[in-house]
């Protein structure tokens, strides 16, 4: 019998007008916006790559090791084009140095702050509200429709049982609503494939088919929330006029009041405090050093130093053995210093930051009751642009710098190697400081072999973003669960007539 | 006969579930904006005045040691929140807000202070959210069925078999619905009122009455057009359900994805300017100027902190660095140029949307938003002139100096170019962000309110020819 309902309802979805005009704009909007996203993608992705090769260029000119100071980048998610979540608004790159730990700006660099008047747009945007006021128009009047027809107690004068019913309904309107989600998600998947730049891996499949069934689970939630106004309303136009403002509440006033309600719970520390404590070590920081520049005190006088190196950092060129002896007292002392420091300093502001994370997952718990945000957070986390894979990227760029610093350690014997500050030798400056040699040209300046200098990897791991989108598909399901059951019981209570 | 059909559609529109559920959710709304405002204000209030305060104390200092020191000291500019950012927040809070400054140059607006950029960029719950997305769909709501309702029930042959011409029951059913709609927004926005007025950081003066009440009635236009659109799509169709899901999706589109695509046309239509770019272009500028520093005059190119030393030139070095500086103000302003005509191209875009055109008047009217941020940088600009002039003024009453107000500090300080002679610190100019009156930002917004009004025209004249043509049976 459920078979029979659900093939009878289904047949009459299919001929809907609200069907018609749903799908179409579903499949219009997403041929229209995907490509314009992916074009967007493209032109970050361009960046991304000539950021690298320019990286990369600068490894080669590298001559001492103190001026191997990479910049890490972040590439640009290639899902964020249905999910854009975080992506343009977080810091995309990191600068390796043995004096600091990555400190990933708040903004993309050179990001052009008046664009934050505008909000995110992203195939998700699209799916969750033109797919959830669809599944909301067609549960409407699912039982509230039948029973001011008449047609409800007809049914059920046969041996149909309510939960038939129900479970008929609630099957024919989710093989309804497969149809567009299906068209919109080919559309995106065919504009990505036809692109030049898009190479999708296994891996990237593997998160467009999960995108795929959150976005179903997320509809199925919205129709049964639907179906439940439907049963509590006698009269169709009121079944929709509650949906529609429920709908209203979760797609704009849950979001926008629980990172209020976050705000005020969970307020910040001034970034001031933060700030002076800072400043406060670099100062400690600085005095420490002018005390081993005063213990190690050389003649710096026959040094010269050009910003010739890589990176645009510079290195001494010309010096006498009194210099040579100088520096060679002054980056063992100093080095491990400022590695402190940097350490130091990275926990004060992680310590900040701590807060920033503590705030903002405040804000998605509170606004988890609305199926419209889990659904997005999903998205987004499939997508690898929410919140924890810019933390992930943010670890990884501290990670490298550890790694960074542990191969110059070893390379340089705890920066003692004189490798460390210039390219030349000891003997080079006995002969410059006598004189006997000019000093050769900087083209001629022997460079660093960094065949073996560890490759930074930054790949986010599906099965960890599956973990973690799998709390907010879960509260889906419950809202599933929780929405039917709802209905179930004031469908079984109602009066039909 | 207009006001009867209106009367009878009131006393419906007020009966109905459709009112009071969006009479609730109005006012808890406006409530809400209410008391976040006035947390948000006094808040934001504090920490303006203690920077401000701070950095003007700096000054204070400064100017008691040396009129070149007041020159040199680079200031930090804050913008100040503005009461009437309670009705058009404009995205402030992720737009710059400070701008650093001395009497010669300025650096580009940032960024600074205690917002959570982890927060996804979005609008406060401010009036223009509310009654942008909110009320829009109020509007809708109440006119999907207005025609089609009335047909499918049969009332409408019933009341044009009388002698009622038809455009009286359009302008009635209008009429009716304007005023429904204006209930939820006058005791939503009194509502919103009453909260923030006894608030004691908060003091509204005749000119901001003036911009609210200019800003309600630029709400009941923007809510006209949604009003003339539901009569248009319901005089169109047969069926209220139809109307009601051809409405949403029009909605959809208008309210919540075109203001939204303004980003991705903004960096489609033109690259961002990126700050290497900016580096680039400085050091092309400062380069080019120092090779042909001679030009300036003698030995422009070389500073010996002995004043006495016969290879200074320091007329010759002043113009060389008031060249540099000049140079670099240049190219940072068009960097600043470049950036805000960015966004100004992708918010000109979605302006195919009522929404857009209804937040840049407001925001205008407001005086809040993307354009003021650009105004202040404008302003800060103007400002370092005028206080260049008082250095200048100040500088000629001092016989030891050279007379020579120039941007370079060490050459200053060493060879005496500007005044090292204290001055009062009342006396000095001090940035004070100019506010527009109502004449001047209804004169800014007119191209908007005309947009809106022509919307409006367009949707009443649809809406007209659809409704003679509308078969009632």
């Amino acid at each position: 019998m459920i078979w029979k309902i659900a093939k009878k309802e289904f047949l009459l979805n299919l001929m809907t007008f609200k069907f018609a005009v749903g799908t179409i704009l579903c499949m219009v909007l997403m041929a229209v916006f995907v490509p314009i996203l992916m074009n967007d993608y493209e032109q970050r992705l361009q960046k991304y790559n000539k950021l690298v090769a320019d990286n990369e260029a600068e490894l080669r000119k590298v001559r001492v090791y103190k001026n191997i100071t990479p910049t890490l980048h972040r590439p640009p998610a290639m899902l964020s084009v249905f999910s854009a979540g975080l992506e343009k608004q977080l810091g995309d790159s990191a600068r390796i140095e043995i004096g600091t730990i990555p400190k990933v700006d708040a903004a993309p660099t050179g990001d052009n702050h008046y664009l934050s008047i505008f909000p995110v747009l992203d195939a998700s945007l699209i799916l969750k509200i033109v797919l959830s006021l669809l599944a909301i128009l067609i549960a409407y009047d699912g039982i509230s429709g039948e029973k001011e027809r008449g047609t409800l107690r007809l049914i059920l004068a046969n041996r149909t049982a309510r939960h038939q019913v129900l479970l008929g309904k609630l099957l024919a309107a989710v093989v309804t609503l497969i149809v567009p989600t299906t068209i919109a998600f080919v559309v995106g998947v065919l504009v990505l494939e036809f692109s030049p730049m898009a190479d999708l891996t296994w891996s990237d499949w593997a998160r467009i088919g999960l995108m795929y069934l959150a976005s179903l689970i997320f509809i199925s939630a919205m129709y049964n929330m639907g179906l439940l106004f439907s049963c509590l309303a006698n009269r169709p136009a009121i079944s929709l006029i509650l949906g529609l403002f429920f709908w209203v509440v979760c797609a704009v006033v849950i979001p926008n009041a629980s990172v209020y309600t976050a705000t005020r719970i969970r307020p910040l520390e001034p970034k001031v405090e933060v700030d002076s404590q800072i400043t406060l070590l670099r100062s400690e920081l600085r005095r420490q050093w002018i005390d081993i520049m005063v213990a190690t005190a050389g003649n710096r006088s026959t040094s010269q130093s050009d910003a010739q190196g890589a990176f645009g950092n510079g290195y001494i060129r010309k010096f006498n053995t009194d210099c040579f002896e100088w520096q060679q007292g002054l980056h063992p002392a100093m080095e491990p210093l400022r590695i402190k420091y940097a350490d130091r300093i990275w926990e004060v502001e992680s310590g900040y930051l701590k807060t920033i994370w503590k705030q903002r997952h405040l804000a998605d718990n509170l606004s988890r009751i609305s199926p419209i945000f889990s659904y997005e957070n999903a998205t987004s986390v499939l997508a690898g642009t929410d919140l924890a894979s810019f933390q992930y990227f943010v670890s990884r760029a501290k990670a490298y710098r550890d790694q960074i610093v542990e191969y110059i350690r070893s390379r340089t014997d705890n920066f003692r190697s004189s490798s460390y500050w210039t390219p030349f030798s000891k003997e080079y400056a006995s002969d410059y400081g006598d004189g006997k040699r000019e000093a050769p040209d900087i083209a001629d300046h022997p460079r660093l072999n960094l065949e073996d200098l560890p490759p930074c990897t930054y790949r986010l791991d599906l099965a960890e973003s599956v973990r973690r989108a799998i709390p907010d598909l879960a509260l889906l399901v419950f809202a599933n669960v929780l929405f039917f059951a709802l209905s179930f019981v004031a469908f079984m209570k109602g009066d039909v007539r | 006969m207009t006001r009867r059909v209106m009367f009878k559609e009131i006393l419906e529109n007020l009966l109905s579930l459709r009112f009071v559920l969006s009479l609730v959710l109005v006012i808890c709304l406006f409530a809400a904006s209410g008391f976040v405002f006035v947390g948000k204000f006094a808040e934001q209030s504090a920490d303006y005045w203690a920077e401000t305060n701070r950095n003007l104390s700096a000054l204070r200092e400064e100017c008691s040691n040396a009129l070149y020191r007041a020159a040199f000291y680079r200031q930090t500019i804050w913008r100040e929140p503005k009461l009437l950012s309670l009705c058009a927040e404009g995205f402030e809070k992720s737009l710059p807000n400070c701008i650093r400054s001395d009497a010669f140059a300025s650096d580009l607006p940032q960024v600074k202070g205690r917002g959570n950029f982890a927060f996804p960029h979005f609008s406060d719950i401010d009036w223009v959210f509310i009654i942008s997305t909110v009320l829009s769909f109020v509007a809708l709501a109440l006119t999907y069925d207005s025609m089609s309702g009335e047909r499918e029930a049969g009332t409408l042959r019933l009341m044009l078999a009388n002698t009622i011409p038809r455009y009286k029951v359009l302008l009635g059913k209008y009429f009716g619905a304007m005023f429904t709609l204006a209930i939820p927004l006058i005791v939503g926005l009194l509502v919103c009122l009453i909260i923030v007025i006894p608030s004691k950081d908060v003091t509204i003066d005749a000119a901001a009455w003036l911009k609210i009440l200019a800003v309600a009635i630029l709400s009941l236009l923007y809510l006209s057009i949604f009003v003339f659109l539901g009569m248009f799509i319901s005089s169109r169709s047969a069926h209220s359900s139809n109307c009601m899901v051809l409405l949403l999706m029009v909605w959809v589109v208008l309210v919540i994805l075109l203001p939204g695509g303004g980003r991705i046309f903004a960096e489609i239509s033109s690259q961002s300017p990126t700050q290497v770019e900016l580096e680039r272009r400085l050091d092309e500028v400062g380069k080019e100027i120092w090779d042909n520093c001679e030009k300036f005059g003698k030995n422009a190119g070389y500073m010996s902190s002995d004043p006495n030393s016969p290879r200074n030139n320091p007329p010759a070095r002043a113009r060389l660095k008031t060249a540099l500086t000049n140079a670099a103000n240049q190219v940072r302003d068009d960097h600043h140029n470049r950036l805000l005509a960015q966004a100004l191209t992708g918010r000109n875009l979605t302006c195919i949307s009522p929404v857009a055109i209804y937040a840049r008047a407001s925001e205008l009217i407001a005086g809040t938003g993307i354009n003021r941020c650009a105004d202040i940088y404008q302003q800060v600009r103007e400002y370092q002139t005028a206080l260049r002039e008082y250095v200048r003024t100040k500088d000629l009453e001092d016989p030891a100096s050279l007379h020579l107000v120039n941007p370079e500090l060490s050459a200053t300080r060493y060879w005496r170019a500007i005044s090292h002679n204290p001055v009062d610190f009342d006396t000095v100019p001090k940035f004070q962000e100019r506010n527009l009156g109502l004449g001047q930002s209804l004169q800014l917004a007119i191209w908007d309110i005309g947009l809106l009004a022509l919307f409006n025209i367009v949707f009443f004249t649809a809406s007209f020819v659809s409704f003679l043509r509308y078969d009632v049976r």
